[in-house]
């Protein structure tokens, strides 16, 4: 109970309204990040683990597998390494973009949260960032399990001493902050759309798997849609990483009759070309995703879509 | 069993209810008995934790009692779902549920065709009730941009769609404005007049809407009813002297005067608590006068004209209904209230789910995200 | 204060309420039927109100069935694999309309509220069910019929049908068995709360998996028969694909007609089984108290 005759006369503070910057916003992160953790990473519930991290990571990677098998038979073996792992990054990619925008679907459809958020003094992007940061490491996971699946299971041969350290990590990295922008655009489009759209986030990674060499090379796609897989930094990333853990290995970008050969005059991109191409377009891709999320946000504002409900 | 043309409108027998909870079980209704009558309406009042919503939803075959019996028109909630749910039908406050992306006329069009009515007359009965509830402007909007009145009076409209027998309104004006409140208490009186026999089943715990709209009220608390009457009735157990407020010009002989007449139980002069030392005198004389029964004020005002006084002012004083619940319980709503659990603002039996955790640990559902 | 208009509030005139309680076989299965109408009609309006599944209901799941064609056109697989990637394509939009619009739904509803008013309306809970299939048939078929043109279109797939009666009684019979199969896991997810969600996670991948959505079931050896046993869309998926392509010759999965055998049973046993499932879990659920209670 309120002690009224104790308090003290107060005076508005004008400088409580500033902020302290970063450390406002290092805590705005933090504690969204403790909070997605506690709802979508509760490794203590096998069946949450067994689901995301082991049964869709590994199917994905198993329909590839398959499909090899139905056609090229044994020798499909020798391209399950380019195969596996395109499929483990993919599921890490679809892991963190859909994190984002369920967050936004939840905290809005379910929880009913999303407008005090929104109106608290931490910034909205921070937050749906740490929210989504707990769905990208379950991706991590899962894409460590399909490739230590693929190593121990299906065959596929790996030498940790031959791994490029130096260009996984950097790669790695470049990746992650390339997948966070992407998911930022499917939270800026989800915050527009009713909660039937759960699945977006799948169909929209599902519709880039065709471009960014995550299973064929790009040399197999009509001209136009090489093209398009230079520009996404997603191709280089996962380029990068196949080069990283398994050097000398088919390229998806390179190869004899690709655009990347009629372009360059070299048969596949070297290490430093792939970091090179990843950050350029990985800075694009990063500002494009930052100005289409403050759009999205204004166009939600406007409309007042950011406490509605909606369902059908 | 079938019912019988004489059954009442709602029996309810022995009803109890216990929810599993860790770490221990909770008894949201410990002996529930109640019989409404055709036509009767009937008002639940108490505080939250108290156990409405649960015998409501017992009531409205959403959830059975852990023992005992209860019958709509004869029809067994246990047993005779199908039959009880065609002719009655149930409005909470502060519903959110409803498909955001259908306009208010949409809405309440597929709750009619779920009732049983053809297209066509689902389509007229709903303008009907659009224009009945005052949505008149709003047919065409989407539920999502209605405001909380009008969602209301949207969703009171969909209660009227298979103009049900018996009427269940848990918490009707609950977060709605004085205007808004106001107004579903209207719908609920003119429904009423318009078609008489119909019997309503209101729970509250805004006192004024029980003592204004029930012609009679149990008194709830945790799980238990206390008293059963009219709100006259329930008042009088507190209070069975009339006691007014008569405000004279003057009084020759003061409230002494008036203490000896037949009826009056008391005449005593009133103390203005509210003037400061230094406040001007007052110019006219304040009385509270303690009656056994109203008839005496009749020979009190005759009086006055004999004592050459003149009544400026005249009121009555009423126990309210929280005071009969003081009365019965020893505590009021709102020490009840901050005596429930940590912070939920609805019942404590109420929002448990049937494996609760304690409030302020996490939710194993929650967890299982 | 006055009454508003007395006329307005009296409906159908009923001389008492047993009168009113008592429906004739004849008003049961009317209400029923227009219950379906009436719970399809938020779908099919939200199909025009929100525009957006244009895109992310046909242009880009295309796009994904793209890319397993350039799987197989990679290695230089038979023209049939192009066809079987195709038909593979079509159907997940069924698949997932079950998984996330039926399945999944009565949690939804529960989530939102709107659960304890369908169950405490006359109708048959199922009614509701089946027209939410409905109303998300129309999305589905939508999205099916523009990657199959699509794609048959750009990749130049030859289908070689010889028993047209019995590829569209496998096609009616394969979605029949996929909407039992969604009600019944409908009733079982209003139980499971939050577990729900995760389960339909399952249902992608993993099914897509060991139903040879991509390539014959009949490789997948036990798993496969296995899957053509129990999964609907394994089952549909592989006759279709025997009477679309029957030059691909001998699949090792039993032949159309058995299969399509097989999925009369499914769709018997589902419906069955999601009937006595929507029962069961309502008095189980009004025994615990488990359908008006919604978590935050």
């Amino acid at each position: 109970m309120i002690d009224a005759t104790s308090a003290e006369p107060n005076r508005f503070d004008p400088a409580r309204a500033g902020g302290r910057g970063t450390v406002d916003l290092l805590r705005s992160f933090r504690t969204a990040a403790a909070l997605g953790w506690k709802m979508e990473a509760n490794w203590t519930d096998p069946l949450l683990f067994f689901i995301y991290s082991v049964a869709k990571p590994v199917a994905s990677a198993l329909i590839l597998v398959f499909m090899l098998q139905v056609i090229a038979g044994p020798a499909g073996i020798a391209l399950r390494p380019f195969v596996i792992v395109g499929s483990a990054l993919w599921s890490f990619v679809v892991s963190g973009v859909a994190g984002l925008a369920w967050a936004v679907l939840d905290d809005r459809e379910r929880y009913r949260m999303l407008k005090y958020i929104y109106v608290s003094p931490s910034s909205f992007l921070t937050i749906l960032i740490g929210r989504g940061v707990a769905r990208l490491a379950v991706g991590a996971m899962g894409a460590g399990i399909t490739l230590a699946v693929g190593v121990i299971v299906l065959g596929v041969p790996f030498n940790p001493l031959a791994v490029d350290w130096p260009l996984l990590v950097v790669v790695l990295v470049l990746g992650v902050i390339t997948i966070t922008a992407l998911a930022l655009v499917m939270a800026a489009i989800c915050l527009q759309t009713r909660q039937e759209s759960w699945d977006y986030p799948e169909v929209v990674v599902g519709a880039l798997f065709l471009v960014v060499g995550a299973v064929f090379p790009l040399s197999v796609l009509p001209l136009p849609f090489q093209v398009f897989g230079l520009l996404s930094p997603l191709t280089w990333w996962i380029a990068g990483v196949r080069q990283a853990l398994f050097p000398g290995g088919p390229s998806s970008i390179g190869g004899a009759g690709s655009l990347w050969q009629q372009l360059s005059g070299q048969l596949n991109p070297t290490p430093v070309q792939i970091v090179l191409a990843l950050l350029a377009t990985g800075a694009i891709v990063t500002l494009a995703s930052a100005i289409l999320f403050r759009a999205g946000e204004a166009r939600a504002k406007d409309r007042g879509l950011i406490d509605r409900t909606t369902g059908s | 069993m079938s019912g019988s043309i004489q059954a009442p409108a709602i029996d309810a027998r022995g009803i109890t209810r216990v929810y599993k909870a860790k770490p221990n079980d909770v008894t949201a209704l410990a002996g529930i008995d109640l019989e409404v009558a055709p036509g009767e309406f009937f008002g639940l009042l108490g505080p939250n934790g108290a156990g409405k919503t649960t015998l409501i939803k017992i009531l409205t075959t959403l959830l059975l009692p852990s023992s005992g019996t209860a019958r709509i028109f004869g029809f067994d909630v246990a047993t005779d779902t199908k039959k009880i749910r065609r002719i009655m039908n149930m409005v909470a406050g502060g519903e959110q549920s409803g498909y955001g992306i259908l306009e208010a006329r949409e809405q309440l069009w597929m709750f009619s065709q779920f009732y049983g009515l053809g297209a066509r007359e689902g389509w007229h009965r709903v303008d009907e009730l659009i224009d009945a509830v005052g949505l008149g402007e709003q047919r065409h909007q989407r539920v999502s941009t209605l405001s909380t009145g009008q969602r209301q009076k949207m969703n009171f409209a969909r209660g009227l769609l298979n103009d049900p027998w018996v009427f269940f309104l848990d918490e009707p004006t609950l977060g709605l404005d004085v205007s808004a409140a106001r107004s579903v208490r209207e719908l609920m009186v003119g429904w009423r007049a318009a078609v008489p026999g119909r019997t309503v089943l209101l729970t509250t715990h805004y006192m004024a809407e029980a003592d204004e709209l029930c012609e009679r009220i149990a008194i709830v608390d945790r799980g238990r009813i206390l008293a059963i009457g009219s709100p006259a009735e329930l008042k009088r157990r507190v209070q069975r002297e009339s006691i007014f407020r008569l405000e004279l010009d003057r009084l020759a002989g003061g409230p002494g005067a008036l203490a000896r007449l037949p009826g009056v139980i008391s005449a005593v002069a009133a103390i203005d608590a509210t003037a400061g030392a230094d406040a001007p005198a007052r110019q006219t004389v304040v009385i509270n006068l303690v009656l056994g029964e109203d008839s005496a004020l009749a020979g009190v005002v005759a009086a006055l004209d004999g004592l050459g006084a003149h009544i400026v002012a005249l009121a009555k004083s009423e126990p309210s209904l929280e005071d009969v619940f003081v009365e019965l319980v020893g505590r009021g709503f709102e020490d009840d209230e901050d005596d429930s659990d940590e912070g939920g603002p609805r019942d404590r039996s109420e929002r448990l789910p049937i494996e609760p955790h304690e409030a302020g640990q996490p939710d194993p559902e929650d967890q299982a995200r | 204060m006055s009454a508003p208009k007395l006329r307005v509030f009296v409906g159908r005139p009923t001389a008492s309420p047993q009168e009113a309680a008592n429906w004739t076989p004849r008003q049961v299965w009317a209400n029923n039927l227009r219950s379906i109408i009436g719970r399809a009609y938020p779908r099919v309006r939200g199909l025009t109100r929100e525009p957006s599944w244009v895109i992310f209901q046909m242009l880009l799941p295309f796009l994904t069935t793209a890319s397993f064609v350039f799987v197989y056109r990679a290695l230089d697989a038979p023209a049939a694999y192009i066809g079987f990637v195709v038909i593979g394509g079509a159907m997940t939009a069924f698949w997932l309309n079950v998984v996330w619009m039926m399945a999944a739904q009565l949690y939804w509803e529960k989530d939102q509220g709107n659960l304890e008013l369908y169950f405490a309306a006359p109708m048959n809970v199922m009614s509701v069910l089946v027209g939410m299939a409905v109303g998300g048939l129309l999305m589905s078929s939508t999205r099916a019929i523009s990657i199959l043109f699509i794609a048959t279109v750009v990749f130049g797939v030859s289908f070689s049908i010889s028993q047209w009666a019995l590829l569209i009684a496998v096609f009616v019979l394969t979605l029949a068995a996929l909407y039992g199969f969604g009600m019944m896991l409908a009733s079982l997810f209003v139980m499971w709360g939050r577990e729900a969600f995760h389960l339909t996670q399952l249902m992608t991948e993993p099914v897509y998996f060991v139903s040879g959505l991509n390539f014959p079931v009949g490789r997948l050896g036990f798993i496969g028969a296995l899957a053509i046993a129990l999964i609907p869309l394994a089952v549909g998926l592989d006759a279709m694909r025997q009477l679309a392509f029957v030059s691909t010759g001998p699949t090792g999965t039993p032949e159309p007609w058995i299969e399509a055998l097989i999925l009369v049973a499914m769709t018997a046993i589902f419906i069955g089984l999601a009937r006595w499932l929507l029962h069961s879990m309502e008095e189980r659920a009004r025994r615990e108290g488990r359908l008006t209670v919604r978590w935050r």
